[in-house]
């Protein structure tokens, strides 16, 4: 091919290059950007090739770029002649030969299918791919897209990266073109200043300036860079945009030194991005061999190169001054400003350094004028940005949003939440120069103005996703690590700054960093990010300073109690289990004494971590099963199940006896120190054994009648019978905890009696009060409270629940109503504002009772509650609702819709949640916050009036069982600690001498689960409904733990 | 010390010294083609690495301080001064590899290959390791830029998208199989 030197030429080659793109054969583009080629497109490819060649099929194959959803890849996009092009997902190399098959008959796989797209705007062209395929979704209806503004991206995914003849079909070079017919450089300066275009590497620099200076420059020699050392890590867009579409970045390149007056240009790439480099070779060979670099550029004169240098692997070279060094072959250090690079720059000549995203945007710009340009974006942040949304989100990939959307599009819409249920915490914004924002901030839009207010920066476009399991301070400390090692060294505050962050970082995550550290690494991070030479050290403490500022109980958590909930920190821990169990019970110490048959000591070791083993052993929601690491070969170990038979085997046998001998025989010697518990619930029971086994003297106040609070009063028989929780009552009780039942603490017994009756006060009452929903008709006869029911049919009252019930609300209280009305013979319709998995009810719960026969009907609100003329529930009347956008819990809020459902009904059950009446505590002092629960010191659980503790829901507002008791057991430590001024709690704990080998290479087997009575024979009783594991089962389930607590094993 | 920052002393033979030539010629003239050339060198190089012979001849023909030389080919991390294994496996250990467990990752396969001991936790970020018998080096990237697939391996210049330690062991095996 000759080179084009005039415009007719040039459209000739435009034609060819369209009937490439749209030919009139079927056309199968495999995505072959490197993420395709990480998920098997290679292979794809090849299949495809063969099963072409040997059935001869008319079908033109061609590899595309990435058109950027990543996690589906690999994508195909398929166009029949005349028809709309289709966008496949997730296709394999076996998928290939029903697919041929399909084109063949003159359709699309239907399973495979992702999107439609009929025509796309190119910008700096405009391709109609035809009309078709209305039951497909456009690709912007589609969730990952919807919202995105392809202007960088613009033809990623579409056309051959290695065929300029395409590039040039979809208008590429079309710009360049029109810039050197006008002849007026001064024209496309005011141009890209009047886009407000800004620097797209981080710092957001007005680019028209940029140019403005370099063009003024008086110089022989001028050098325009490209900055493709993309060197973030968790940002790869620059990687996707070169690999895609590398002829863009030329032409904004040739451009750009058209108006500055440079005729070299240099793309500095990275090393670790082979087939980045690999394409811009072929690209630059093709652009001279069309006429587009070189001597007299498309006949009008200009000439211009440009060079591809490979870097070596330095992040600090993406700095301007530094990436000039390393050029001119040295180590690359940077040097103070001024001299910029537009004054002083490569080889001493003026130079100018844009970033590649920078480039792309500017033949759109020079195409379609300034004003359409910022019609997009935010008024300080014009146009567009491509940000690789990555991490811990459903939907990862690369998104090009326009600038000034809101966080939370980004995160629940496009990336549409957590993976697996799990809870975000932070997005990361800017790699290792920016900040976490956390949660909460999500309504923050993404424009330089707002991340820079929140400590954060653009930066590069890097969004990594965090959710619970990422431990803030780790994620500080991965940060500086990695700028430690990338600083050059070459200044003090960086060097040695960056050096001491880690160390007291590192003391953090080992539980080894005194409390006066947070200040002190507050101090040096200030210090480093105003000292430092370069960005590099300018912005190096920006992790470190915006998870101090957003997450700084996470640092309070590792620095003041030596915890780390995510359980990211392996020093604070004992295993996953253990840190994610609210009681922190050793569980691979009872896994492993079960497992060599040493049954009392399994059990010795079970109720010292755990004084309700048999009742939690039912009924704890089992975060442990959450992050054990058996998940990794198969499922996770059935913990629950086998601490419940340990306890199962002794509470309820004859060695009862014994074993309450040998708890007894731990005590230590009395104190003389008088406690008192107000509330016998879980919390209450928990610290009162403890307190009690520590010598004290422990007095338990309940209003009830017996002791357990929700256990014995909530809970159904069908889930906890009440004999086992009483044999567990009855051993608290012989370790010498006396009850006071039928006395409300703050009513029959006020605050300051206690105070003057005992050393100290721990308030652990529960959440009895039902909240209530105000709607028109609660007054009449059949309308119930979920706790109400609950307890009087734990007290074996009446409790008349007629033939038809319904229930509102989506917690563990409505699915307990719901399975008790059915065992009472009720039909039951449950009423629930949003979706199954918002549910907050445990969802084998949930299970069970539409197993039993409960309805449920989503997306529905109450509305009214209708009566007949007697005063009697006769229906209910529900709103649909729809989810609308996120609130701050991270759940689509519904929204009610006005179409009206009725549903006929003689008793309604409310379990709209539970609240509690504290009124007495504020009265006699207590400070409280504002959600209406008593304000505590986190660490020790202290009030504001001294000797008095509070813990469980009273803190917390209604949780579950195991978290109660989690605090119960912190509350009696500390006030132990503080009665005696001596640290007494551990020696409190049995020790045992058992195996500490790390088991074999494990085996997949099963996970072994409780057995469920059959439905039939359980939906009308009361009996227990989940029995537990057998002995060899749970013996299996031992076996299958990894000892994840044995440590510093070298098994190599 | 970390063992990266001691030099091999071994000199090159004829072969390795007339291609430096030929790359020295067809590079040398230019400024600040020294990247180029090193970058070169280690490619042909039968252990991908730098040898203080090489270093030194590299000097000797381009009139370039052998200090600056060492200089550049300590800064960055693409230069190997000790001589690589058979097999590489390189364990990206950016953001999104981060978040989802590549530390673990890299400590597992250390443990697999016990070289638990080489090498500073703290230099994690920019690991090269190599077993005694030379069959494995393991290293650490900054970033892939393959961030959708996290975790990230790269496992002989193949990349592994999701891996897990099991995965990483049985990819380990595999390689262990080929060259018993």
């Amino acid at each position: 091919m000759p080179a084009i030197q005039d415009i007719s030429t040039f459209h000739a080659v435009r034609e060819t290059g369209l009937n490439k793109l749209v030919p009139p054969v079927p056309r199968v583009a495999i995505g072959m950007g490197t993420c395709g080629r990480g998920n098997g497109a290679e292979g794809l490819y090849h299949a495809f090739a063969e099963a072409i060649d040997r059935t001869g099929a008319d079908v033109q194959l061609t590899g595309v770029g990435c058109f950027g959803a990543c996690s589906e890849e690999p994508l195909v996009n398929i166009r029949l002649p005349g028809r709309a092009l289709v966008v496949l997902r997730r296709a394999q190399a076996n998928d290939a030969e029903r697919i041929l098959h399909d084109i063949s008959m003159g359709q699309i796989t239907p399973d495979l299918a992702y999107c439609r797209v009929d025509e796309w705007d190119h910008i700096t062209a405009h391709v109609k791919y035809g009309p078709g395929y209305p039951e497909l979704p456009s690709w912007n209806e589609v969730p990952f897209f919807k919202g995105q503004k392809k202007i960088v991206l613009r033809n990623c995914g579409f056309i051959n990266p290695d065929d300029i003849e395409e590039s040039i079909a979809v208008g590429g070079y079309e710009a360049l073109y029109k810039v050197l017919i006008d002849g007026r450089p001064e024209i496309v300066i005011e141009q890209i200043k009047a886009s407000k275009l800004r620097g797209r590497g981080g710092a957001g620099y007005l680019t028209g300036n940029k140019w403005e200076f370099l063009a003024k420059a008086k110089a022989d020699q001028k050098y325009i860079i490209c900055n493709a050392d993309e060197g973030d890590p968790g940002a790869y867009m620059n990687r996707n945009e070169i690999e895609s579409d590398p002829h863009s970045l030329l032409e904004g390149m040739i451009i750009g030194g058209y108006v500055m007056g440079a005729t070299e240009g240099i793309i500095y790439v990275r090393a670790e991005y082979p087939l980045a480099v690999h394409r811009l070779k072929r690209a630059i060979e093709q652009a001279t061999e069309y006429g587009m670099l070189g001597e007299n550029i498309l006949g009008r004169g200009f000439r211009f190169n440009i060079e591809l240098v490979e870097g070596a692997g330095a992040f600090v070279c993406g700095e301007e001054t530094a990436l000039i060094a390393s050029l001119e072959g040295q180590a690359g250090r940077p040097r103070p400003r001024p001299p910029f690079p537009a004054q002083k720059g490569l080889w001493g000549k003026p130079t100018n350094i844009n970033n590649v995203e920078t480039w792309y945007n500017i033949a759109p710009i020079v195409t379609k004028g300034p004003a359409w340009f910022t019609e997009t974006g935010s008024a300080k942040s014009s146009g567009t940005k491509v940000f690789s949304l990555v991490g811990k989100v459903q939907n990862t990939g690369l998104v090009e949003m326009p600038l000034g959307t809101p966080l939370k599009n980004f995160i629940y819409d496009i990336g549409e939440g957590g993976v697996n249920g799990r809870t975000i915490k932070a997005v990361q914004t800017g790699g290792p120069s920016g900040g976490c924002i956390p949660q909460d901030m999500f309504d923050t839009p993404v424009d330089y103005e707002s991340l820079g207010q929140l400590g954060s920066i653009m930066g590069s476009g890097g969004m990594v996703v965090m959710d619970e399991d990422n431990c803030m301070v780790d994620v500080a400390r991965y940060f500086i690590e990695f700028t430690r090692s990338e600083s050059c060294g070459k200044c003090v505050p960086c060097r040695v700054g960056l050096n001491q962050a880690l160390r007291i970082l590192n003391g953090f995550t080992e539980g080894t960093g005194p409390v006066d550290r947070l200040d002190v690494l507050d101090e040096l991070s200030r210090m480093i990010r105003d000292c430092s030479l370069c960005g590099l050290g300018q912005t190096a403490p920006n992790p470190v300073l915006t998870t101090m500022r957003h997450f700084r109980h996470e640092f309070e958590d590792h620095v003041v109690a030596q915890r780390c909930r995510a359980g990211v920190c392996e020093e604070l821990a004992l295993s996953p289990c253990e840190n994610s169990c609210p009681l922190h019970m050793n569980i691979p110490r009872f896994l492993q004494l079960y497992k060599e048959g040493r049954m009392e000591d399994a059990f010795e070791a079970v109720i010292m971590d755990n004084p309700l083993p048999s009742s939690t052993g039912r009924v704890c929601q089992h975060p442990c099963d959450n992050r054990c690491r058996r998940q990794t070969v198969d499922e996770a170990v059935n913990m629950r199940e086998v601490h419940r038979l340990i306890a199962d085997s002794i509470l309820t046998s004859d060695r009862y006896e014994e074993m309450v001998g040998r708890i007894v025989a731990r005590r230590f010697p009395p104190t003389g120190y008088k406690i008192a518990i107000a509330g016998a619930g879980p919390t209450g029971l928990t610290a009162a054994f403890y307190l009690a086994m520590l010598g004290h003297e422990v007095t338990v106040f309940d209003a009830k009648s017996e002791a357990g609070g929700m256990l014995r009063f909530a809970l159904p028989d069908y889930r906890l019978p009440k004999s086992v929780l009483r044999r567990e009552v009855e051993l608290i009780e012989r370790v010498g905890v006396q009850f006071v039942f039928n006395t409300r603490v703050g009513f029959d017994v006020p605050l300051n009696e206690l105070d003057e009756r005992f050393d100290a006060v721990f308030i652990s009452i529960g959440t009895w009060k039902d909240s209530w929903v105000y709607l028109p008709g609660t007054e009449l006869k059949g309308v119930h409270t979920a706790l109400h029911v609950l307890e009087s049919v734990a007290k074996k009252e009446e409790m008349p629940l007629g033939r038809r019930v319904a229930i509102i609300g989506g917690g563990n209280a409505a699915i307990d109503s719901a399975r008790t009305a059915l065992r009472r013979g009720s039909e039951v319709l449950i009423l629930y504002r949003r979706e199954r998995n918002d549910m907050p009810a445990i969802e084998e719960e949930t299970e069970a009772a539409q197993q039993e026969g409960a309805k449920i009907e989503f997306l529905v609100a109450p509305h009214r509650i209708i009566g007949d003329a007697q005063g009697n529930v006769k229906a209910i009347e529900v709103v649909k609702t729809r989810l609308g956008e996120y609130d701050s819990s991270g759940r689509r809020k519904p929204v009610p819709t006005g179409e009206i459902r009725r549903f006929e009904c003689d008793n309604v059950i409310l379990a709209v949640g539970e609240s509690f009446d504290l009124d007495f505590a504020r009265a006699s002092g207590l400070q409280m916050k504002e959600s209406g629960t008593i304000e505590v010191d986190r660490f020790t659980l202290e009030t504001s009036r001294s000797t008095f503790y509070a813990g469980g829901d009273v803190i917390t507002g209604a949780s579950n069982v195991s978290n109660a008791m989690g605090y119960g057991k912190k509350a009696a430590r500390n006030i132990d600690e503080r009665l005696m001024g001596v640290h007494r709690w551990t020696q409190l704990f049995p020790e045992f001498d058992y195996d500490q080998t790390p088991p074999e290479q494990p085996v997949e087997s099963r996970r072994h689960t409780g057995h469920h009575v059959p439905v039939g024979a359980r939906a009308r009783s009361f009996d227990e409904v989940v029995l537990g594991l057998t002995a060899e089962e749970a013996h299996e389930e031992a076996c299958r733990c990894l000892r994840c607590d044995i440590k510093s094993v070298n098994a190599g | 010390m970390p063992a990266q920052n001691t030099v091999a002393h071994d000199l090159p033979d004829a072969a390795a010294r007339a291609f430096m030539d030929q790359v020295i010629a067809k590079r040398g003239k230019r400024p600040g083609s020294l990247l180029g050339i090193l970058e070169a060198v280690q490619e042909h190089d039968g252990h991908k690495h730098l040898s203080l012979g090489a270093l030194r001849y590299v000097a000797e023909r381009t009139h370039v301080p052998l200090a600056r030389i060492y200089s550049v080919a300590t800064f960055y991390s693409l230069f190997n001064l000790q001589p690589q294994g058979d097999n590489t496996i390189c364990i990206c250990r950016g953001t999104a590899c981060h978040t989802r467990g590549s530390r673990k990752l890299l400590e597992s396969l250390r443990l697999e290959l016990g070289l638990n001991d080489a090498g500073h936790l703290g230099e994690a970020d920019k690991l090269s390791v190599t077993t005694p018998d030379g069959k494995f080096t393991i290293r650490t990237v900054a970033c892939f830029g393959q961030c959708a697939l996290a975790p990230v391996a790269e496992v002989n210049h193949r990349i592994c998208g999701h891996v897990n330690e099991r995965t990483l062991e049985r990819e380990v095996q595999a390689l262990e199989r080929e060259h018993r």
